[in-house]
C-alpha cells in the first residue's frame, strides 16, 4: 500500500508465556484493534515469550496497548515510544 | 481419577450443579463419567449453540459461571455463535470441548477442527490442553479468570486421550491474585460532581456484571442524580426511581438522549460507550465533562476521552460515593424538575388500546404484560423489534430480570436463555419473548422445554417478517423490502402442539389481556402466538450512524410524508 509510509509507526515491546496459540493470540488483537505489524522479532527465555513488534496504525497506540495487557498471558507491555494518557485514579 | 472425572470434581468443588451440552465421540469420556455423578445435572439441549445460550441465561440470571459442553468439530463450531454472545456481553462461562487425540491434531482426522484458532477473538482465554497434568490446574484457572474482574467467556479444548487418562496430582490453580486497583482517590470524583449544574448518571451492563446492584441502587437514590441506561442497564435504577428516564440510544426515550445533550457531566458507570448508545461520537454529550468508573481500564478513552478515569471494584467505589454524597447532598434541584418534565412529555409512551376489535400492537401488548406478570418474572428477548419494545416498555425492577443480546445481537438467543434462566430460577416466572425470525432459530429448543417440563411462557410477536430490517429499509433504503417477508411461518400453535406444549392465539386487543393471564396461570409451559401488524415500526429511531440528538419519532415521519406529499 502506497500509505504504509504516513501511517504512524510504534514500537512495542512485551513479554508473555510460551503457550499453544500465543503468537496467534497477540497478532489477532493487534490486527483487530486496527494495526498492522511491520516488524516482529521473538525469542523464548525461561518459559516466556519476548516479542518486540513495529506496527503501524491510525488508531491511538494506547488503545491496543491496553487491550495487549488485558490478554491473560501476557505479562508486560512497553511502548518504546511514550504515549500521553488521560488521568486514570 | 481419569481426566474426565477430574473435571466433575472441580464443578463439585465450585458449587456448580448444571451444566448445559450436547455428547459426541470426542467429548464421550465426560458424559460417561457424568453417569456415575450425582451432584451434576446435565442439560441436554437439541443443538450446541442452544448449550452455549443456555449457559449464557443461566449466568445472566443467577450472577454463577454458566458451564457449555460439547464435541469437537461441528460440536465446536457450533457453540461458536453463543460464545461470541457471552463475550460481548461479558458473561462468566466455561466452556469445554472435546479434540480428537493428541497424536491426531493436524492430521485433519475425523470431527477435527482448529478450535483454539478459530475462537481467539470470542474469548477471554482459552487453552488446549497439551498434558494431561496439566488439567486440574487449567480447570481452576479457567473458572476463577471467567468471573474475575471483566468476566467473559474461557474455552478449554482437551483431546479425548486426556480425559481418558489419569492427571498426577498438582497445584490446584496457577492463577494468581487479580491485581488490585487500591482504593481509588474519589475526591476529584465528588469535585467534580459537585461543581456540575447537570450531572447525569450514565449505567450499563457492567453493574450487575459486577455484582453491584444494590450499591448502586443506594447510590443512585442518594445522590438523586438525573439517570440513564443502556440496553444491558435496565433495572439499574430500579422502576420506581423518579430521575430515571430510560434507556438511551438508538431506540432510546427522547428524555433520556435531551438529556444525555445537555448535561455537562456525564458520570458512566460500568459502559463501554457502545455505538448503538452513543450514536454519533461527534455529537455525543457535547457539552460534558467525563467520569468513567469501569472494572475495565481497556474501556477508558477508547471511544471517548474521559476527564477522569476511575478503576476498580464497582461497590466499593459506589459506597464510597454514597457516603460522600450522603455527607454534603448535591444541590441539583432545577436540572432535577428538569428531567422530570423531560421524563413526563418525552419518555417512552404507548396509548393503550380502547378499541376492542383493534389490532394488537407491540408497546400496548408490552406494557400490559408489564402490568400482569409477577415482580420476579424474567424476561428473556430475542434481537428485533420485540426486543426494544421490551426495553422501552417493559418495567423492570432488577437487571437480572431483563436478558438480551446487547452486544453480538443473537437472533435465537431468547428461547435458550429463557432455558438457562429457568434452571437458574425454579420458581420464578420466566417468558421468552420472541418474534416470527427469532423463533424459528433456535425452535428445535421446544424439545428441551418438554422433556424437563419448564413451566416456561413463550410470547412470539408475529408479524410475519423480518421487522427490524423491514423497519429500516422502510425508513433509510427507500422502503426497498429485500428478503424479509416470512409470510410462510408455520402454523405456531400447531408447532408448539407437536412438542406438546399448548398454545393459543390472539389477535385483537380485546383478547390480550385473557391471553396473558391464561399463559401465565397454566401450571406447565405454554405459548402465546400474538398477531401483530406488519408496518409497526419502533419509535423513535435515530438513524444508524447518526446523532442521538436526530431522533426520528412517528409523528415527525408522518408529518414529513405529509409536507412532500403536499409539495
Amino acid at each position: 500500500m502506497t500509505t504504509q509510509s504516513k501511517t504512524p509507526s510504534y514500537t512495542i515491546n512485551c513479554r508473555m508465556s510460551y503457550e499453544a496459540a500465543a503468537l496467534e493470540r497477540l497478532c489477532q488483537v493487534v490486527r483487530v484493534r486496527g494495526f498492522r505489524i511491520a516488524k516482529m522479532a521473538v525469542e523464548t527465555a525461561d518459559g516466556a515469550l519476548d516479542i518486540a513488534l513495529t506496527v503501524q496504525g491510525a488508531r491511538p497506540v494506547a488503545m491496543l496497548q491496553s487491550q495487549l495487557e488485558k490478554l491473560h498471558t501476557v505479562a508486560e507491555v512497553q511502548l518504546a515510544t511514550p504515549v500521553t494518557a488521560s488521568r486514570i485514579a | 481419577m481419569n481426566g474426565a472425572q477430574h473435571i466433575l470434581k472441580a464443578f463439585h468443588r465450585r458449587d456448580i450443579d448444571t451444566v448445559f451440552g450436547y455428547p459426541g465421540g470426542c467429548i464421550m469420556p465426560l458424559y460417561d463419567a457424568l453417569v456415575d455423578d450425582a451432584r451434576v445435572e446435565h442439560v441436554l439441549c437439541r443443538h450446541e449453540q442452544a448449550c452455549a445460550l443456555a449457559a449464557d441465561g443461566y449466568a445472566r440470571a443467577s450472577g454463577k459461571l454458566g458451564v457449555c459442553i460439547a464435541t469437537s468439530g461441528p460440536g465446536a463450531t457450533n457453540l461458536i455463535t453463543g460464545v461470541a454472545n457471552a463475550y460481548q456481553d461479558s458473561i462468566p462461562m466455561l466452556v469445554i470441548t472435546g479434540q480428537v487425540a493428541t497424536g491426531l491434531i493436524g492430521t485433519d482426522a475425523f470431527q477435527e477442527t482448529d478450535v483454539l484458532g478459530m475462537t481467539l477473538g470470542i474469548v477471554k482465554h482459552s487453552y488446549l490442553v497439551e498434558n494431561t497434568d496439566e488439567l486440574p490446574a487449567i480447570l481452576e484457572e479457567a473458572m476463577e479468570l471467567a468471573q474475575s474482574g471483566r468476566p467473559g467467556p474461557v474455552w478449554i479444548d482437551i483431546p479425548k486421550n486426556i480425559l481418558l487418562e489419569e492427571p498426577a496430582a498438582g497445584p490446584d490453580s496457577t492463577l494468581s491474585e487479580p491485581s488490585s486497583a487500591g482504593s481509588p482517590n474519589l475526591d476529584d470524583a465528588a469535585e467534580m460532581l459537585r461543581a456540575a449544574r447537570k450531572p447525569l448518571l450514565y449505567s450499563g451492563g457492567g453493574i450487575s456484571l459486577a455484582h453491584a446492584e444494590d450499591s448502586f441502587r443506594e447510590f443512585a437514590e442518594c445522590s438523586g442524580l438525573p439517570a440513564v441506561v443502556t440496553l444491558k442497564g435496565i433495572g439499574n435504577a430500579g422502576k420506581h426511581n423518579p430521575y430515571n428516564l430510560g434507556m438511551l440510544g438508538m431506540h432510546g426515550s427522547r428524555a433520556a438522549n435531551r438529556a444525555v445533550d445537555e448535561c455537562d457531566l456525564l458520570l458512566v458507570i460500568g459502559a463501554r460507550l457502545d455505538d448503538r448508545a452513543t450514536g454519533k461520537l461527534e455529537g455525543f454529550a457535547p457539552n460534558a465533562r467525563t467520569i468513567h468508573i469501569d472494572t475495565d481500564t481497556a474501556e477508558f478513552n477508547k471511544l471517548r476521552q474521559a476527564d477522569l478515569a476511575i478503576r476498580g471494584d464497582l461497590n466499593a467505589i459506589l459506597g464510597k460515593l454514597t457516603r460522600t454524597l450522603r455527607e454534603a447532598p448535591l444541590t441539583i434541584s432545577d436540572w432535577q424538575q428538569q428531567c422530570r418534565t423531560w421524563g413526563t412529555t418525552g419518555g417512552f409512551q404507548a396509548a393503550d388500546n380502547e378499541e376492542p376489535l383493534a389490532p394488537i400492537t407491540g408497546p400496548s401488548f408490552i406494557r400490559q404484560l408489564s402490568r400482569i406478570a409477577p415482580d420476579d418474572t424474567v424476561i428473556a428477548c430475542d434481537v428485533g423489534q420485540h426486543q426494544m419494545w421490551v426495553a422501552q416498555h417493559y418495567q423492570f425492577d432488577r437487571p437480572r430480570h431483563h436478558l438480551t443480546s446487547g452486544g453480538l445481537g443473537t437472533m435465537g438467543f431468547g428461547l435458550p436463555a429463557a432455558i438457562g434462566a429457568q434452571f437458574a430460577n425454579r420458581e420464578s416466572t420466566v417468558i421468552n419473548v420472541t418474534g416470527d425470525g427469532s423463533f424459528m432459530m433456535n425452535a428445535q429448543e421446544l424439545a428441551t422445554i418438554r422433556r424437563y417440563n419448564l413451566p416456561l411462557k413463550l410470547i412470539i410477536m408475529d408479524n410475519q417478517c423480518l421487522g427490524m430490517v423491514r423497519q429500516q429499509q422502510e425508513l433509510f433504503y427507500n422502503n426497498r423490502e429485500s428478503h424479509i417477508d416470512l409470510n410462510d411461518n408455520p402454523d405456531f400453535v400447531a408447532m408448539a402442539r407437536a412438542f406438546d406444549i399448548p398454545a393459543l392465539r390472539i389477535e385483537r386487543t380485546d383478547q390480550v389481556r385473557r391471553g396473558i393471564e391464561t399463559i401465565l396461570a397454566y401450571n406447565g409451559p405454554m405459548l402465546l402466538h400474538v398477531a401483530i401488524a406488519r408496518e409497526e415500526n419502533v419509535w423513535p429511531v435515530v438513524k444508524p450512524g447518526g446523532s442521538n440528538r436526530e431522533m426520528i419519532d412517528e409523528t415527525r415521519r408522518f408529518a414529513a410524508d405529509k409536507k412532500e406529499k403536499t409539495a
